[in-house]
């Protein structure tokens, strides 16, 4: 496994900083457990929204999931729509939200 | 049950009764019909009863006629101080006739509703006490045998008395393992219902007074009609005034509570209960409804209302504190990764030879998509071969012509390059020994004016914007190689000579071990390492993995770890002479002093099936066949290039031949038994920094020269390579390699990129081995 923990906040706004720069990413954000939005490149109200539908959405997912097998669970949700992928990595106190144009 | 009461209100004596209004308790009303509550303190003759709320309310006693709206308590604390005073003030107050056994039963809870129960056996034995005169009368009346002391006695007290309560024990541990004792035992035999029969036999003793009742009764039946006892006769009965009794009560609050027990959260309540016992009383409440604790609203799972109780301890949901989560991080990384595979699909499905769906990204260039046709039936000689891209919205099944040929071509994929390594040269590439789309990637000249800091970066095929692992190092790099026996291990030679080894799985900075400290370490640019497996016959060990290293101090040395890296030599190279030298006839010249005895060592390979075996290029031009067992003599010298020899490799395949180029603008196929060159391959004017042979086929070599990389397929041609590639004018392409699994071609160049090129259409790969016709 090539992944090991950064070493540092520094390298984490790094690579938070990289993704955002990336071909074709319109936003990221992070949202905590709360809805309250962390790191966020779109406009308050925007992130806000988000937040709170796909916060439903990813309850609802991971409810699928762990239905079928209470030993599994979800670990990274895409959405396809005709304008844009939505990549969302879902945890127990965050959201990592990155909506990315990939036909740019 | 309350009007009859009422009736017997006056036998009593004389009260004064009042209305007291609504109550909370219809019980209350007869006791309140008694007479006044505290507030009429004058009435002497009149038994004083005062009701008390229990808790909040004391205030709103029973006063005449107000009842308090609002009543959360349904407990209500009655407390009878009943007296009763005739007009002569004389208390005649009845004596209860029941007297409770101080040792039986005692009722055990609360004092409102032992004092209720009084007052119910109170109420019950004047009850008791009129039905049992009513009937009597009765009894007299009609002459029916009665059994009377059963209605005295049918209401057993003890009935009446409330359920013992119940006092909780404080239960331990051990008392789970306690073995209690339980004893079943019967009953008294309890009669519910018992119908004597009406039938006996005749040879009972019985019989004959039953047959002479039988007679009687037969006897009275015959004079009924007529008789003046039997006339039916009807009375009118006073019928009491009718009252009416309002009751009011607090709203009944109803709630709605719904849960949904999914699978997952009873899994989850059973794991959580093995880990936290006291936690369960939370249990699993998944609030479909409305919820009244003032829970978050992402309060929608049972898991998150399990767990939040588990994890109000720790506390880490600080906004700035997600950022340095471990979790974090890692979505981060796969994030990044998988945007990349957004971005590169359709690239990194060509190298992985997946067929590719065009028209469906529009960035893709027209370039791309005029080449590809169907694959057609092959020409006469050589096999077409199918790379992987079907075109099938543009080409139907229909066979293009037979004739058209596609040539091969490199097609540019896309390049690993970023910011850190623009301005960096390339200048060694090496494959992971195990994960074969790992790349390490050396940045550092060879020219001696342009030196600057070194960095060594490990890109993986997954991320082609940002290596995976950076590492800096003081001086440029100009060679590394992953080892096979630790594939974390990363050898990487440098341009002052040291040797650094980094373990890749670490993001540190530090190499792991350095050649710093060592004695022997070299003094020279180090050109070429390698980690080999050699076979340790002698010792009886098996295959052991050593580094070799050659560099420009003109010397070969193999390092090992014990205390520290260190190293010895294998070889030195010395410096010959030329052979045009020794010409018969000329004076031997004596050579001019010398800086130094041994010539610099520019490259080396070890022979693919005998790790003995060796050849090393110089810088003189001359290539050394040599043994590792022996460290003095070279076993052959080939002479044949003009200049510095940059590279050797032996064929993988066809084992006796191998390969080099120097910078005089050549390169020289050799077989390993003739000294002169059995091919060469001229085709540019500058030199050729790279060559390498395919891992597919035989005849297949990529080279790499300053401004072009070439690909030659010797089954093809011998003079000319079947793909050229022109750099940019700015770059400079300084060295090759081949990808082990497909077919592809990496290039590094003098700007630091790293591209990476598809081999398209070529000859279908042979492996065999190849014999020299017409040797000489």
């Amino acid at each position: 496994m090539l992944w090991c923990p950064l070493s540092s906040q520094a390298e984490v706004e790094e690579t938070l900083k990289r993704i955002q720069a990336h071909k074709g990413v319109i936003a990221t954000m992070v949202i905590n457990a709360e809805g309250i939005p962390i790191r966020t490149t779109l406009d308050n109200s925007t992130t806000v929204h988000y937040a709170g539908l796909l916060h439903q959405l990813t309850a609802k997912a991971r409810s699928t999931v762990r239905d079928i097998d209470p030993q599994n669970d979800l670990t990274f949700l895409r959405i396809r729509s005709k304008k844009h992928e939505i990549m969302i990595a879902p945890d127990k106190e965050y959201l990592l939200i990155v909506i990315q144009n990939p036909c740019e | 049950m309350v009007t009859e009461r009422r009736a017997l209100l006056p036998l009593l004596g004389p009260h004064r009764r009042r209305h007291a209004g609504p109550r909370r308790r219809p019980l209350a009303s007869p006791v309140s019909g008694r007479g006044p509550g505290k507030g009429c303190p004058g009435s002497g003759d009149a038994p004083r009863v005062s009701l008390r709320r229990a808790g909040r309310e004391e205030g709103a006693r029973g006063r005449g006629g107000r009842a308090s709206p609002v009543c959360r308590e349904t407990i209500l604390t009655i407390e009878i101080f009943l007296q009763v005073f005739d007009d002569k003030g004389k208390d005649v107050t009845p004596h209860p006739l029941f007297h409770p056994d101080p040792s039986a039963a005692v009722p055990r809870q609360g004092k409102p509703l032992a004092s209720i129960n009084v007052l119910n056996s109170v109420l019950h034995k004047f009850w008791l006490l009129i039905v049992t005169i009513l009937l009597e009368l009765i009894c007299l009346l009609l002459n029916v045998e009665q059994k009377r002391s059963r209605l005295l006695t049918s209401c057993n007290f003890t009935d009446v008395q409330a359920r013992p309560e119940e006092i909780k024990e404080e239960l331990t541990k051990e008392d789970l393992d306690r073995s209690v004792d339980l004893y079943l035992t019967e009953t008294e035999t309890i009669w519910m219902l018992d119908m004597p029969s009406v039938v006996a036999s005749i040879e009972s003793e019985e019989a004959g007074r039953i047959l002479e009742r039988n007679k009687i009764y037969a006897d009275i039946c015959k004079n009924r009609p007529g008789n003046d006892r039997f006339v039916e006769k009807m009375m009118q009965t006073i019928n009491g005034a009718a009252k009416t009794k309002e009751v009011q009560c607090d709203q009944i609050i109803m709630e709605d509570k719904g849960v949904t027990a999914t699978s997952w959260d009873l899994y989850d309540s059973v794991n959580i209960l093995e880990i936290k016992p006291t936690s369960k009383a939370e249990g699993t409440r998944a609030t479909a409804g409305k919820s009244n604790k003032p829970h978050t609203t992402k309060d929608t799972t049972s898991r998150t209302v399990v767990l939040e109780n588990s994890i109000h301890e720790e506390e880490e949901c600080s906004s700035g504190a997600i950022l340095t989560l471990e979790n974090f991080q890692r979505d981060l990384f796969f994030m990044e990764r998988i945007l990349m595979e957004n971005i590169f699909q359709p690239k990194l499905a060509a190298y992985r030879q997946l067929p590719v769906l065009r028209g469906f990204y529009p960035s893709e260039t027209l370039f791309n998509f005029t080449i590809f046709k169907e694959q057609g039936k092959e020409k006469k000689d050589k096999e077409e071969q199918k790379e992987g891209f079907i075109n099938a919205s543009i080409l139907p099944d229909v066979n293009k012509s037979l004739e058209e040929v596609v040539p091969p071509r490199l097609e540019r994929l896309w390049s690993y390059t970023c910011d850190l390594t623009n301005g960096h040269s390339v200048s060694s590439m090496a494959w992971s020994k195990v994960n074969p789309d790992l790349l390490a990637v050396g940045y550092g000249t060879f020219d001696f004016k342009e030196q600057k800091k070194g960095l060594a970066c490990c890109w993986s095929l997954k991320n082609p914007m940002w290596p995976e692992r950076i590492f800096q190092c003081e001086h440029g790099v100009t060679a590394l190689d992953f080892s096979m026996a630790s594939p974390n291990l990363l050898a990487v030679g440098m341009y002052n000579g040291s040797v650094a080894i980094y373990d890749v799985r670490s993001r540190k900075d530090a190499a792991l071990l350095g050649s710093g400290e060592s004695t022997n370490k070299h003094t020279g640019p180090v050109c070429q390492l390698r980690w080999v497996e050699q076979d340790r016959g002698a010792t009886g060990e098996g295959k052991a993995e050593r580094l070799i290293c050659i560099s420009a101090d003109g010397r070969i040395t193999s390092w090992f770890i014990q205390k520290r890296l260190d190293c010895t030599d294998l070889m030195k190279i010395k410096r010959t002479e030329r052979e045009e030298k020794k010409l018969l006839g000329e004076k031997e010249r004596k050579s001019g002093a010398l800086i130094s005895q041994l010539a610099a060592g520019m490259c080396f390979d070890f022979h693919p099936k005998d790790t003995n075996f060796y050849l090393a290029g110089t810088e003189e031009g001359h290539i050394h066949k040599c043994s590792c067992s022996s460290s003095e003599q070279f076993l052959k010298t080939y002479r044949g290039h003009k200049g510095p020899v940059y590279k050797v490799a032996w064929n993988p395949f066809s084992t006796d031949m191998f390969l080099s180029c120097s910078a005089d603008w050549s390169i020289i196929l050799w077989h390993q038994d003739s000294q002169t060159p059995t091919l060469t391959f001229n085709s540019t004017t500058t030199a050729v920094h790279d060559i390498t042979w395919s891992p597919k086929s035989v005849f297949v070599f990529a080279a790499a020269n300053e401004s072009r990389v070439e690909i030659w397929d010797l089954g093809v041609s011998v003079l000319n390579p079947v793909i050229s590639c022109i750099a940019s004018p700015r770059e400079k392409f300084m060295s090759v390699l081949f990808a082990t699994n497909t077919d592809c071609l990496l290039v590094g160049d003098s700007k630091g990129e790293v591209g990476v090129f598809e081999l398209q259409n070529l000859a279908a790969p042979r492996t065999d081995k190849v014999r020299l016709a017409g040797r000489s």
